[in-house]
């Protein structure tokens, strides 16, 4: 990009530059664990900018249906406008084609929506987690501009680098013996997960305050919360 | 006989001899490595008998938590101490410094230091190098002229105050002191006003966190309360995360390990060519 | 005060005193001069099966497409103005291929006839642009597609409604061909049965003799792509009449 200080001879006397930034990053992570039947998805509560915090109390996972939780951090007003817009899209398909949208059609419906602003993007980190047609848990990543994948775990958002070596230890069975890795059960996945967290509250700034975990299975969705530091 | 080595002692004072390559590095793209910050909450007051220092115990690197329990009052003189905010390694330098100096004035003087000396150093010397020393400081210290609280910016600016808060918490725990500090409080309202100060720079300023440190200055004592309240006490993890022996496989048998000569193994990587030659083909 | 009919059959956009739009109703009349097409549903499959007419003997009759794919797990018969049949096609085939990419998944037989339904009915909208039809869509149209396991057949006509069908049939030889089938057609009929109803159906109602190269017959299946029958499968069908 070319500056207005790289064309003296068009610069005027007394004229300003001004530089416009349309983002803000305020902080926040995810964790996603999907097993056989279950998905389990948690997010800290701490919304903050700089070295504020705006609230404690920030839900930042998105119920968008009976079997799809999306959990979204980053540009808090990013994702705000991308939730919105991805409940009126999924009530639009209700409405058209009768019928709730699979966490697959989602996935991949959300994926559209942030491709479409490749060269102004939403500036989120977002997790999907939901059960697929078949029932089985799973969980979408995703980068600012639409890329996709399909996963069994995953963390996000400020402290997704400091925890995802973490979860592919404990949940991926990665540096370990992996001829007899045993699958993950519920309660050992809520449990990673708020470990996750907890210890991630202590190096990320951004990261405390409180955890809401929601765990995704044919029964419905049961949510938890679990305090974090303050600090 | 050891001239070779005599040769690389640095002289004293900084060293500058990479600013213009640095200069160079930075315009073609180059990244700053990031320094440790204390993005901190420091805080001091008068109270009856003295002064009471306190300071918070993180250091970040970025959004990165690199110390959680970091001793940020430090030391200057027997009647003096320093708390420090900004750039760790400037204010750790800055403060061992002119505690050296101090120390000599004492000794050349015969008498205890003065608070203002310490200040007139401080501030020069921070004067000095135009703010590019980021050490923000709040002095305080009891001589036998009565109490003071300086606070110092990396400027080389001072004010003499009786409350003075610093860092990126300052405006969290100066709230604290604009409605509770009053003058000729006993030790120990000034020890809840000073924690209470810290502990809301702590809780509202994510540049500060962890525990909460204290130092009381008197007339002829001092209580340096390091980690006078934990704060913030580690979350406690449900599952067991130690590894048991051989979690992780072991891929080759015990012959994996061969032994190599120097040579060979030189010639393995760059074949019959010398190191000579090398240069030349470069 | 009502002079005669056609003042008021001009106009696509004007309904006469009895309410009735008169264009619309012409456009369903084109429907019957089109050749004879059967769709048949059931429980494992659903089966179409087209005439195709030729005008002459010197026509290649492999070249006329009655029953084409929209996507891998819908296909469809028209009947009725070809040229007008092509554009509804196309249509559909974007509207999968869009559904698909947004979705990541095959789209629901329902909505791929609403989607088509909603541009038989733009001949109305003459204000928006002006690049809508003129006049209805002289054609009506037979969905058979596999929705999320299930077969499923429905029939779209020119006023835009679609409604879903056990067993259809739409062309000249429509009327007779929907008695038969509303004596024949059960729900628990096997899809071998359906393909030989809608076969001795046709012969019964087409004016040329039936043959492997004036018909065309699909089955769709749960699980299986769209595949049209070979010139051997249909000569196999029309021996075991």
């Amino acid at each position: 990009m070319h500056k207005i200080q790289s064309f003296p001879e068009y610069q005027v006397p007394g004229a300003q530059h001004q530089d416009f930034s349309p983002y803000e990053s305020n902080g926040g992570s995810i964790v996603a664990i999907a097993g056989e039947d279950y998905v389990v998805i948690a997010a800290d509560t701490r919304l903050s900018s700089g070295y504020t915090i705006h609230t404690r109390k920030q839900n930042k996972l998105f119920q968008l249906s009976e079997k799809t939780v999306l959990g979204s951090t980053g540009c808090w007003c990013d994702t705000l406008a991308l939730t919105s817009l991805v409940n009126a899209r999924m009530q639009m398909y209700e409405h058209l084609h009768l019928k709730t949208m699979s966490t697959e059609a989602v996935a991949q419906m959300l994926s559209i929506l942030m491709y479409n602003r490749r060269f102004f993007p939403y500036y989120v980190s977002n997790v999907l987690a939901g059960l697929d047609s078949e029932g089985k848990g799973v969980v979408y990543s995703y980068d600012p501009i639409g890329h996709c994948e399909r996963t069994t775990y995953r963390a996000g958002g400020s402290a997704g680098t400091l925890l995802q070596p973490v979860l592919d230890n404990q949940i991926g069975g990665k540096d370990r013996d992996v001829k007899n890795k045993p699958k993950v059960p519920l309660e050992k996945a809520k449990e990673v997960a708020k470990d996750a967290f907890i210890s991630a509250a202590e190096r990320d700034i951004y990261t405390g305050d409180s955890v809401i975990l929601k765990v995704i299975t044919k029964d419905g969705i049961t949510e938890e919360e679990v305090q974090l530091r303050k600090d | 006989m050891n001239m070779e080595l005599v040769r690389n002692v640095p002289k004293g004072g900084f060293n500058f001899d990479n600013c213009k390559r640095n200069e160079m590095l930075l315009s073609s793209g180059f990244q700053h490595p990031k320094t440790v910050k204390t993005g901190t909450t420091i805080a001091g007051i008068i109270f009856k008998d003295g002064v009471i220092l306190g300071a918070d115990t993180r250091a970040t690197e970025g959004p990165i938590v690199s110390d959680k329990n970091c001793s940020k009052i430090h030391y200057l003189a027997k009647n003096m101490y320093c708390c420090g905010a900004g750039t760790a390694a400037d204010t750790e330098m800055t403060t061992d410094l002119i505690a050296s100096q101090l120390e000599m004035h004492r000794l050349n003087t015969g008498r205890q230091v003065p608070v203002v000396a310490a200040n007139t150093l401080l501030k020069q010397f921070l004067f000095r190098y135009q703010g590019h020393i980021s050490a923000a400081l709040v002095l305080g210290g009891v001589d036998k002229t009565g109490s003071y609280i300086y606070c110092i910016h990396p400027h080389g600016s001072t004010d003499k105050l009786p409350y003075a808060t610093m860092g990126s918490g300052s405006l969290a725990a100066m709230s604290v002191f604009e409605s509770r500090w009053k003058p000729d409080m006993t030790e120990e309202e000034g020890k809840l006003l000073v924690r209470d100060a810290i502990a809301a720079g702590v809780f509202n300023d994510l540049g500060s966190g962890s525990n909460i440190d204290l130092c009381v200055i008197r007339k002829d004592s001092v209580d340096y309360l390091r980690n006078y309240e934990l704060a913030n006490l580690k979350g406690k993890r449900h599952g067991d995360y130690r590894f048991k022996p051989g979690t992780t496989e072991l891929v080759g048998k015990e012959e994996i390990i061969e032994v190599v000569p120097f040579e060979a193994f030189h010639k393995k990587l760059y074949g019959d060519e010398t190191a000579e030659a090398m240069e030349v083909g470069a | 005060m009502f002079l005669t009919r056609a003042e008021y059959d001009r106009g696509v956009n004007t309904f006469s005193p009895e309410g009735r739009l008169f264009q619309v109703e012409y456009a369903i009349e084109a429907i019957k001069l089109g050749s004879t097409a059967i769709g048949i549903c059931t429980s494992s499959g659903v089966v179409l099966a087209a005439e195709k007419r030729s005008t002459s003997e010197l026509m290649v009759s492999s070249s006329v497409e009655k029953i084409v794919q929209v996507d891998r797990h819908i296909g469809c018969v028209t009947s009725g103005l070809t040229a007008d049949a092509r554009t509804l096609i196309d249509r559909a085939r974007v509207e999968c291929q869009n559904y698909w990419f947004i979705y990541n998944e095959p789209m629901p037989i329902e909505s791929c006839a609403q989607a088509v339904s909603a541009m038989a009915i733009q001949f109305g909208d003459s204000s928006d642009g002006g690049s809508a039809m003129s006049r209805p869509f002289g054609v009506a149209m037979l969905f058979a597609g596999i929705n999320e396991g299930v077969p499923q057949l429905w029939h779209m006509d020119p006023s835009g409604t679609y409604v879903r069908y056990g067993a259809k049939a739409i062309g000249s030889g429509s009327e007779g061909a929907q008695q038969t089938l509303k004596d024949e057609y059960h729900k628990d009929m096997s899809l071998q049965e359906a393909t030989k109803l809608a076969m001795s159906i046709l012969k019964q109602v087409m004016e040329e003799k039936l043959e492997s190269k004036n018909v065309e017959v699909l089955v769709m299946k749960p699980n299986e792509d769209f595949r049209m029958f070979s010139k051997e499968e249909v000569e196999r069908e029309i021996n075991a009449l």
